[in-house]
C-alpha cells in the first residue's frame, strides 16, 4: 500500500469519505441529537473519543485478532469505550449526560465505528488509523454540527455558540460570549427570520437532511459528469 | 435501596402501547434503525421481512434482557453489587447470541424462511432499534410484562412505518418520481410521515 | 460516594465472563446441533461475487450462482456483472483459466420514439407493460418502443435513461451488460450486442410499407432493397421486416448505404 499522508487521510475522512453525506452511515445519532449546536458538539465529542479509542486498539492488536470472529470482537473494544464515555459524561457533565439519553450507549451499535475498524483500522498501522480515526469524526462532527446549526437557526431564529470550558472548576458547555477571548461573540446571534418550529421537531430533522444530501448529491454529480466529459463519454 | 421491579406490569398499558406505536414512534420520532429503514423501504417484500424479523428480535431480547439486567446487574440483584456499566455490553452479547442462534435454527428447519428473512437477521444484530428497546425499557423502569408490551408495540411501530414508506415509495419509483428512488427520497419520504403522526398527535391528545 | 473498585471487580469479571462462557457455549452447540453442510469454496466465491444479485446469469442472486458455479453446473463467465478483474480473482480461486467476456450492450431496435406518431394521449401508470394492456401501444406502431423506461427501472446500476428523442439511452459508462433491460422490455426492443461491429437492422415493424411511412420517419418498409444487394446473403425478409443473420453477415455495410429509409446501422 501506497504511503499516505497523515493530513492526507485527515481530509479524505472529512470530505471524499464524509461519514453522513457520502458513506451514508450512523444516521440514527446526527438526527436526533441535532436539535441544537450544543447538542451537537456534545455527541460529536463522546463520538470522537470512542472512534479514536477503537481505531487505535484494534489497529493495535490487527495481528492478534483471529479473521473468524473479528466483529465480536470489535463490538467488545468499541463498547469499552462506549461504557467509559458514558461514565465520564454522566460524572462530569450531568446535563449533556441528559439531552443526549440513550444515544451515547447507542453509539455501540453505530455502523461508522465498526465499519472503520473492519475496512480500515483492521488493515492499517496505528498512525493512519489515528488519522482516520480523526478525519471521520471531524466529518462527522462537520455534519452533525451543520445539521445542529441549521435546524436551530430555522427553528428557532437564532443560534447559540458554546464550547466545551471548565468554569470556576466546573466543567461544562457554556456559550461562547463568556469565555475569555470570545466575549465578542453575542450570547445569541440571532437571524432575522419567522422561526418556524417544525424544524426542531422529528420532521425537521428529515427534511435538513434531506435536502443537504441533495445539495451534496448535486455537487458530486456535476464533478463527476465534467470528469467523464473530459474522458470522452457522450452524456 | 433500589427496588427490583415486579413481574406482572403495574403500569398502565394502553399509554405504553400508542406511545411505542406512534406519538414516541422508533424511525421517525426517536430516529433509531434508521439504516435499514433507508436501505429496505424501496421495495415493500424486503420491508416486510425486515419488519417481522425486527418485530421477532425486539420481543426476544426485550424477554431475554430484563431477567438479566434486574437480576444480575441491578444493585438490587442478588449479588448485591451496582454492574449497572455493564449493561450495554451485556445486552449487546445477548442480544447478537441470540441473533445468531436464531439464525441457525431457521436455516436448519425452515430453509424458505432462511431465505426470505435470514440475510435481514445479521443486520438486525447492529439494529439501534433493538438495543434502543431494551435500553429503553431499563431507562423507565419497566415491570417485566410491560417491558415485553413496549418492546412489541415498538415493533409494530417500526413495522407500520416501514410498510407505509415502501407502499409510498414503491407507488412513486413506479410512476417514476426520480426523487424518491434514493437515499434523499427516503428521507423526504420520512419527512412526510413524520410529519403525519407529528401533527395528528399533537392535535388528538391521549 | 467512594466506590471500592476492588470490591466490584471481581462480580464484574464474574458476570460478563459467565455471560460470555454461556453464550460462547450455547452457540457452539448450536452451530454443531444445527449444522447445514456448505462448501466453503462457496463462501469464498461469494466473497469475491459483486453481490448486485442482479440476476443476469439466470440465477435468483449471485448466491444461488455460486452455487452453481462450484457444482461444476456452468461456468463462472456466464456472470456478465464481474469486471475482469474479479475474473481473474475467481480463476485463480477455481483453478481456471477465464477471461472476461467483450463487452456487451443494449442496442434499441426501434428509432421511433418522438420520430414515431402517437395514436392517442396516454394517460395512465407510467410503465410500458401497463400501456400495452390498453389496445396495442400509445405509438402509432405497435411494434416499436413505447418509451415509459421499464428498462430504466429494470436496470440496477443506473446506465440506461429516456433520453429526449423518447429512446432508450444507454451509458456506457455504467453499463455492466447484465441484460436486465432487455428481459424488462415487454415491446422486446432492445437486444444485447457487442459495442463494435455488428450490422442490426434497426427496427422491429412487421406493418407494412405504406403505413410505416405514414407514422415513422425511419421504419423499415420491407422494400428488400437490402436483401438484393448484400453480398452475403445474409438478408431475409420477414413479414415486411429485414432481418439480418449475425452468422452470415461479414459487416461489410452495403445494406447501410442503399437502405431508402436509414433503418440500418453498424453499431
Amino acid at each position: 500500500m501506497a504511503k499516505k499522508s497523515f493530513v492526507g487521510e485527515i481530509i479524505r475522512g472529512i470530505i471524499k469519505d464524509n461519514p453522513v453525506f457520502v458513506l451514508v452511515l450512523g444516521l440514527c445519532p446526527v438526527l436526533a441529537v441535532s436539535t441544537s449546536f450544543a447538542n451537537a458538539l456534545g455527541m460529536a465529542l463522546a463520538f470522537t473519543f470512542v472512534m479514536l479509542g477503537s481505531n487505535i486498539f484494534v489497529s493495535l492488536l490487527r495481528k492478534q485478532i483471529p479473521p473468524g470472529v473479528r466483529i465480536p470482537i470489535f463490538i467488545l473494544i468499541i463498547c469499552t469505550f462506549v461504557t467509559m464515555v458514558d461514565m465520564i459524561l454522566e460524572a462530569f457533565l450531568p446535563p449533556m449526560y441528559e439531552a443526549l439519553g440513550i444515544f451515547v450507549p447507542l453509539i455501540v451499535v453505530n455502523c461508522i465505528v465498526i465499519g472503520r475498524a473492519e475496512a480500515y483500522a483492521n488493515r492499517n498501522p496505528v498512525l493512519p488509523s489515528i488519522a482516520d480515526g480523526i478525519g471521520i469524526s471531524i466529518g462527522f462532527a462537520v455534519a452533525l454540527m451543520l445539521i445542529g446549526s441549521i435546524r436551530e437557526i430555522l427553528g428557532t431564529g437564532g443560534l447559540k455558540l458554546v464550547m466545551l470550558w471548565s468554569e470556576a472548576g466546573k466543567l461544562g458547555f457554556y456559550p461562547l460570549s463568556s469565555i475569555p477571548g470570545f466575549s465578542f461573540v453575542p450570547e445569541v446571534i440571532s437571524f432575522p427570520i419567522e422561526p418556524a418550529i417544525v424544524m426542531v421537531t422529528p420532521p425537521g430533522a428529515f427534511l435538513t437532511i434531506a435536502a443537504l444530501m441533495l445539495l451534496f448529491k448535486i455537487m458530486s454529480d456535476r464533478k463527476r459528469m465534467k470528469q467523464l466529459k473530459k474522458e470522452g463519454y457522450e452524456i | 435501596m433500589i427496588e427490583t421491579p415486579g413481574l406482572m406490569p403495574t403500569e398502565d398499558l394502553f399509554p405504553i402501547f400508542v406511545n411505542a406505536m406512534f406519538t414516541k414512534n422508533f424511525l421517525l420520532i426517536m430516529f433509531l434503525g434508521l439504516c435499514s429503514y433507508v436501505g429496505l423501504t424501496t421495495n415493500s417484500e424486503t420491508s416486510k421481512g425486515m419488519s417481522m424479523a425486527v418485530t421477532f428480535v425486539m420481543t426476544m431480547s426485550a424477554i431475554l434482557t430484563w431477567p438479566i439486567y434486574h437480576y444480575l446487574l441491578s444493585p438490587a440483584s442478588i449479588i448485591g453489587k451496582d454492574l449497572t456499566f455493564l449493561r450495554t455490553i451485556c445486552f449487546i452479547l445477548i442480544i447478537a447470541s441470540f441473533v445468531q442462534l436464531v439464525e441457525f435454527i431457521i436455516r436448519r428447519f425452515s430453509p424458505p424462511l432462511y431465505k426470505s428473512l435470514g440475510i435481514y437477521l445479521p443486520l438486525i444484530a447492529t439494529n439501534c432499534a433493538v438495543l434502543g428497546v431494551v435500553l429503553m425499557n431499563i431507562q423507565e423502569g419497566f415491570t417485566y410484562g410491560a417491558s415485553i408490551i413496549y418492546a412489541f408495540a415498538a415493533g409494530l411501530g417500526y413495522s407500520w412505518v416501514m410498510l407505509a414508506t415502501a407502499a409510498v415509495r414503491e407507488k412513486l419509483i413506479m410512476r417514476g418520481v426520480d426523487l424518491f428512488s434514493g437515499f434523499i427520497g427516503a428521507f423526504f419520504a420520512a419527512t412526510m410521515v413524520a410529519l403525519i403522526v407529528v401533527s395528528y398527535f399533537s392535535v388528538v391528545k391521549l | 460516594m467512594t466506590v471500592d473498585l476492588m470490591s466490584l471487580l471481581p462480580p464484574a469479571i464474574a458476570v460478563l465472563g459467565a455471560l460470555g462462557l454461556a453464550m460462547a457455549g450455547m452457540l457452539v452447540w448450536a452451530s454443531k446441533a444445527f449444522y447445514v453442510e456448505t462448501d466453503p469454496l462457496v463462501d469464498a466465491l461469494m466473497e469475491l461475487m459483486p453481490g448486485a444479485n442482479c440476476g443476469a446469469c439466470g440465477y435468483p442472486g449471485c448466491a444461488d450462482f455460486a452455487e452453481h458455479v462450484v457444482a461444476g453446473d456452468i461456468t463462472p463467465d456466464l456472470c456478465t456483472s464481474c469486471d475482469a478483474e474479479t475474473f481473474e480473482m475467481i480463476g485463480e480461486l477455481l483453478g481456471m483459466d477465464i477471461s472476461a467476456a467483450e463487452p456487451m450492450y443494449p442496442v434499441t431496435i426501434c428509432q421511433g420514439g418522438k420520430n414515431c406518431k402517437d395514436r392517442y394521449d396516454y394517460i395512465g401508470a407510467d410503465t410500458c407493460k401497463a400501456a400495452i394492456l390498453l389496445s396495442g401501444t400509445k405509438k402509432a406502431c405497435s411494434y416499436g418502443c413505447i418509451g415509459l423506461g421499464d428498462c430504466v427501472r429494470a436496470c440496477m446500476f443506473d446506465a440506461i435513461e429516456i433520453a429526449d428523442n423518447g429512446l432508450p439511452k444507454i451509458k456506457k459508462y455504467n453499463c455492466k451488460g447484465c441484460g436486465a433491460c432487455v428481459t424488462a422490455c415487454p415491446q422486446d426492443v432492445l437486444t444485447i450486442a457487442k459495442e463494435h461491429g455488428p450490422v442490426y437492422v434497426v427496427c422491429a415493424s412487421h406493418d407494412k410499407g405504406k403505413y410505416v411511412k405514414e407514422v415513422c420517419e425511419f421504419g423499415c418498409i420491407g422494400c428488400g432493397i437490402c436483401k438484393k444487394k448484400c453480398p452475403e446473403g445474409a438478408i431475409k425478409l420477414d413479414k415486411a421486416l429485414a432481418v439480418i443473420d449475425q452468422e452470415k453477415c461479414n459487416q461489410c455495410g452495403t445494406c447501410i448505404e442503399v437502405c431508402p429509409r436509414n433503418a440500418i446501422v453498424k453499431l
